[in-house]
């Protein structure tokens, strides 16, 4: 006998082997071969027993596979057919089935299609990986502030400090500006200055120019194709020039692609940042105006985190000192680009979108989704008292357990492809109001999301395992001879099926809470006292115009009309933030400064706007001194100077060098100066009036046209190089609650949607209940039983089952409100009667759904119904 | 009777040749050697169990061994309707070809 250890042939062919041998060959099969392995290899080496045992397995391989699949096909045809059959005998129930789970597909992708969208942003840049925000963490007396703000000088020192860093780019924005061009002349919003490096740095393709020269000089700038357009039509505007605010004169040097709707940054003009030099050199050499964004390109292989650590060495390198003086802390930090857009909002930040509402729209897709599925589910297992004589004699017939569940869950797939396909149908014919509804313009094209093919298949198969699963394991499990003996009547977990539809309406509920709340929080915001009155306002940007030199004339002109009740200069209208100053109180300890907002306005601000001074007095042009030494400040600026008496009190307005005292004169009742999402902060209002460049103007109700038509000669005479551009107060202040807006709509057509499928599912379960007791019911109403009796009867079974899902709802939901309330500084309260009513409809809805099955059911004439014993 | 196939009638002549020794290798070998022809043990294995579960051949499991990677033998043996099933195929073959004459029979 051979001594050596025994070489074993090949694992994997083994392996192979053991899985295609049928099953009667199993227990010695695997050992013939071995043996005559080892002869071979004993015989002619261990090479030829190796080519032996592999030919052996390949050669089987193809006889076992021909064998399975053909009776796979077989199998499935007859899957197939049976499905096919089935949905088409119980058209009811196959059409709530598939529309329940085609709109919850379809609200899927379409929510799968805003997350992609909302995902998406500023990835189309080419190194935006690589790119990073700078942001300051710092505080001033006490104060804290985060924002992504930056003052000019950080963004070289940074670049010639660190190697990691490879290049920088900064912006500053310009409010508005009027843009000349020989006898065109528009307002442009979005401009911004840049260095050249954005060209490096950003993926913004430039048309026409030189990325690398472009915005090197002073006054020049690059355009996009859309203002290009706009201002030069078919002319090559390279080399024109365009007259920003009837002075400055910028070259333009280059036409780029318009800014991609997903990037965080939008503009429509880069003028160069190196116009900020040439117009004061000495300002922008300081560290301290924070009016900038600084952005960072890394290299390939820097760790933003390491930067990170080192940026305090180098704050304490440079600007420390400086800050150390003021009593301030400054830290530096980085934002990665990509998530900017979902998880930045901070103080003076772009307009980014929430990472929350990803979360919440994930969560209502896979709710109505899975309520679809309930559907499924509980409408398969209440018919399985029908398809329970089927698995019965399939049983008998020799069917396995395994080939009966294959065969249910054929049908739920069946079900799930059939309902993709019409989700797909949906969500074209809904892509066009879902844009408006969320604002965005996104696209479900294959061509941009080549995986969307397979990602809807993947979908479809999902549904259909989960529809699927329950139906086909509880039904495969029957008993043959239980069923084929006389039917009771009696099978199907009740219980399931109750927890199901309890888990289909306390989501229904939640979603109606949700959406009640929503609104109840905007109405509340929209209507709530603001302290002023933001009806009836037109306000006029008037900065660089001609007017502020002539103010007064001005605004006694437009009050020559009697439909121009008043007029106010300031340099901020409510629905704006005015800037933060740091100011020495009178009698508070050397050095300890106050932050406070500074708004500048005239005397007739207070009246204007209606709000109530509540002690002194307003400014007055009686008061020759008011416009250089008065201030009025807000309730809440009087509680935390902590003064008895604020009146006749001094404050030292910062300055490093000089300090100008300001006396208050008096105090205006608290108002909101921005959105309901802030707290009121302490605010003074300045009388100085070089810093005004809006003009509120209230106007009488009606006749909006004949006074609009009236202010615009006004504005034409006064300024006839300036377009007249005007707003509405009202509706720029509410222009901060379109998120909460968007919110509430978008709520509101998922509650309808999720509403509308678990009425579904229980229609069909209430209208199967009803068919199923029709003999309970003859018999019942034989007996006696009164028509209100069986009504009673039948509703009963699924309201109470609404009621639990109320009780299960109310803590889910006041939770999830609650979270979502602390976004809002001046919230509403939660009342019970929202629950009440919320759970009321709910039930409402559920009792017209099941009353019109049990209507019928409880009319029947018991003779029809028993007669077919 | 029902008649058995060609493959049957081969492995239960072998199944008959090899008597104590008749277990899957063997009969393999017997096979290859009868035919001329490479079998795969897979072909084998079909008919073996069809033979089984039709009574014509009965099996028992022998003990494992090493060389067989730990598994045991499977060991046949004909049974009493196995050996009619012959005895008739035999019959039958016979007869179709008694009294035969012409190029078929000269050229084996």
């Amino acid at each position: 006998m051979m001594k050596q250890p025994i070489k074993r042939p090949p694992r994997i062919a083994t392996w192979i082997l053991k899985s295609i041998l049928p099953f009667h060959a199993a227990s010695h099969g695997p050992g013939d071969y071995e043996e005559i392995y080892h002869r071979m290899a004993q015989q002619e080496g261990a090479f030829k027993a190796q080519c032996w045992y592999g030919s052996q397995v390949c050669r089987s391989i193809l006889p076992f596979l021909v064998n399975s699949i053909y009776w796979r096909v077989a199998m499935f045809k007859n899957y197939l057919k049976i499905a096919v059959r089935n949905i088409m005998k119980h058209r009811a129930y196959s059409f709530i089935n598939i529309f329940g789970l085609a709109l919850g597909m379809s609200v899927c992708i379409l929510i799968v299609g805003y997350i992609l969208d909302e995902l998406s942003f500023d990835r189309y840049h080419t190194k935006a990986d690589r790119i990073y925000r700078l942001g300051l963490n710092g505080s001033l007396a006490g104060n804290d502030l985060i924002a992504p703000i930056s003052n000019a000088p950080t963004a070289p020192a940074l670049c010639a400090e660190f190697s990691e860093i490879e290049n920088t780019v900064r912006f500053g924005g310009m409010p508005q500006a009027v843009v000349t061009y020989q006898n065109l002349q528009f307002t442009e919003d979005g401009v911004l200055f840049a260095d050249n490096s954005v060209f490096d740095i950003f993926t913004f393709t430039l048309l026409r120019g030189d990325a690398k020269s472009a915005l090197m000089t002073a006054y020049s700038v690059v355009i996009t194709e859309d203002v290009a357009v706009k201002y030069f039509g078919d002319v090559d505007p390279v080399g024109k020039t365009l007259i920003f605010n009837n002075q400055d004169e910028y070259t333009v040097t280059g036409v780029m692609e318009n800014v991609h709707a997903h990037s965080h940054l939008t503009f429509d003009m880069l003028c160069s940042f190196e116009t900020y030099y040439a117009k004061n050199r000495r300002a922008m050499e300081g560290w301290v105006p924070f009016n900038y964004y600084t952005y960072v390109l890394l290299q390939e292989d820097a760790d933003y985190k390491e930067l990170e650590k080192k940026l305090p060495m180098f704050v304490e390198k440079t600007m420390g000192p400086t800050f150390q003086a003021m009593g301030a802390t400054l830290a530096l930090f980085l934002q990665p680009l990509t998530r900017i857009h979902l998880h930045s909002n901070l103080e003076y930040d772009t307009d980014n979108s929430d990472i929350g509402y990803v979360y919440i729209f994930s969560a209502i897709a896979v709710f109505i989704l899975f309520i679809g599925c309930i559907n499924f589910m509980n409408l398969a297992t209440a018919r399985s008292v029908n398809r329970a004589k089927e698995v019965g004699i399939r049983k008998v017939l020799g069917s396995g357990r395994g080939q009966l569940i294959k065969q249910f869950m054929g049908e739920s797939m069946m079900t799930s492809f059939v309902s993709l396909m019409s989700a797909v149908l949906l969500v074209h014919l809904a892509v066009p109001l879902f844009r408006s509804v969320t604002g965005r313009e996104f696209s479900l094209h294959f061509s941009d999301f080549p995986w969307l093919i397979p990602g809807y298949f993947l979908l479809a198969l999902i549904v259909g395992l989960v529809a699927g699963s329950y139906p086909a394991f509880f039904l495969s499990a029957f008993k043959p001879v239980r069923i084929l003996q006389r039917f009771s009547g009696k099978t199907g977990s009740h219980h399931f099926r109750n927890i199901l539809v309890v888990i289909q309406f306390a989501i229904s509920i939640i979603l109606i809470i949700g959406t009640g709340m929503i609104t109840r929080q905007l109405v509340f915001m929209k209507n709530r006292g603001l302290g002023f009155d933001k009806e009836h306002v037109v306000v006029l940007p008037i900065r660089n115009s001609r007017i502020p030199g002539s103010l007064d004339t001005f605004k006694e002109e437009l009050k020559r009309s009697n439909s121009v009740m008043s007029v106010a200069a300031s340099s901020h209208v409510p629905g704006q933030a005015p800037f933060v100053e740091s100011v020495f109180p009178e009698g508070y300890p050397e050095g300890q400064s106050v932050l406070i907002r500074d708004l500048d306005a005239d005397c007739d601000f207070i009246p204007t706007m209606g709000m109530e001074m509540i002690a002194g007095r307003n400014f007055s042009r009686e008061f020759s001194t008011d416009s250089e030494e008065s201030i009025i400040i807000n309730e809440t600026a009087a509680q935390r100077l902590g003064w008895d008496d604020p009146i006749g009190k001094k404050i030292y307005v910062f300055d490093p060098n000089v300090r100008s005292a300001k006396t208050i004169i008096g105090v205006f009742r608290d108002f909101h100066m921005v959105s309901l999402h802030k707290v009121i902060e302490s605010m003074y209002i300045n009388n100085q009036n070089d810093r005004l460049r809006l003009l509120s103007i209230r106007i009488r109700e009606g006749n909006l046209q004949e006074t609009l038509t009236f202010l615009e000669e006004k504005w034409k005479e006064a300024e006839p190089n300036r377009p007249f551009d005007y707003y509405f107060l009202d509706e720029s202040f509410d222009s901060h609650y379109r998120t909460e807006e968007k919110l509430s709509t978008i709520f509101s057509y998922f509650t309808a949607f999720t509403l509308l499928v678990a009425c579904l599912g229980l229609f069909g379960l209430a209208s199967f209940t009803a068919e199923q007791r029709t003999k309970e019911i003859g018999i019942r109403k034989a007996l006696g039983s009164s028509i209100v009796g069986i009504l009673f009867l039948l509703i009963k079974e699924f309201t109470k089952w609404v009621v639990v899902a109320n009780i299960v709802a109310w803590p889910l939901a006041y939770f999830a409100l609650h979270r979502w309330l602390q976004h809002f500084a001046y919230r509403t309260d939660m009342s019970l009667w929202m629950f009440l009513l919320s759970g009321a409809l709910a039930l409402l809805i559920a009792l017209l759904t099941v009353g019109y099955q049990a209507v019928k059911a409880a009319q029947a004439n018991p003779v029809m119904s028993l007669r077919y014993e | 009777m029902k008649l058995i196939s060609r493959t049957e009638e081969l492995i239960l002549l072998a199944v008959l040749r090899l008597q104590e020794d008749a277990y899957c290798v063997p009969i393999f070998d017997y096979l290859n050697g009868v035919t001329g022809k490479k079998w795969t043990l897979g072909t084998i294995y079909g008919p073996l169990y069809r033979l089984e579960q039709n009574g014509y051949l009965a099996s028992f499991l022998g003990s494992p061994s090493a060389e067989r990677g730990g598994k045991s033998k499977r060991f046949y043996k004909v049974t009493p309707k196995g050996l009619r099933a012959l005895q008739e195929i035999k019959r039958l073959q016979d007869l179709s070809w008694d009294g035969l004459t012409g190029p078929v029979v000269d050229e084996t």
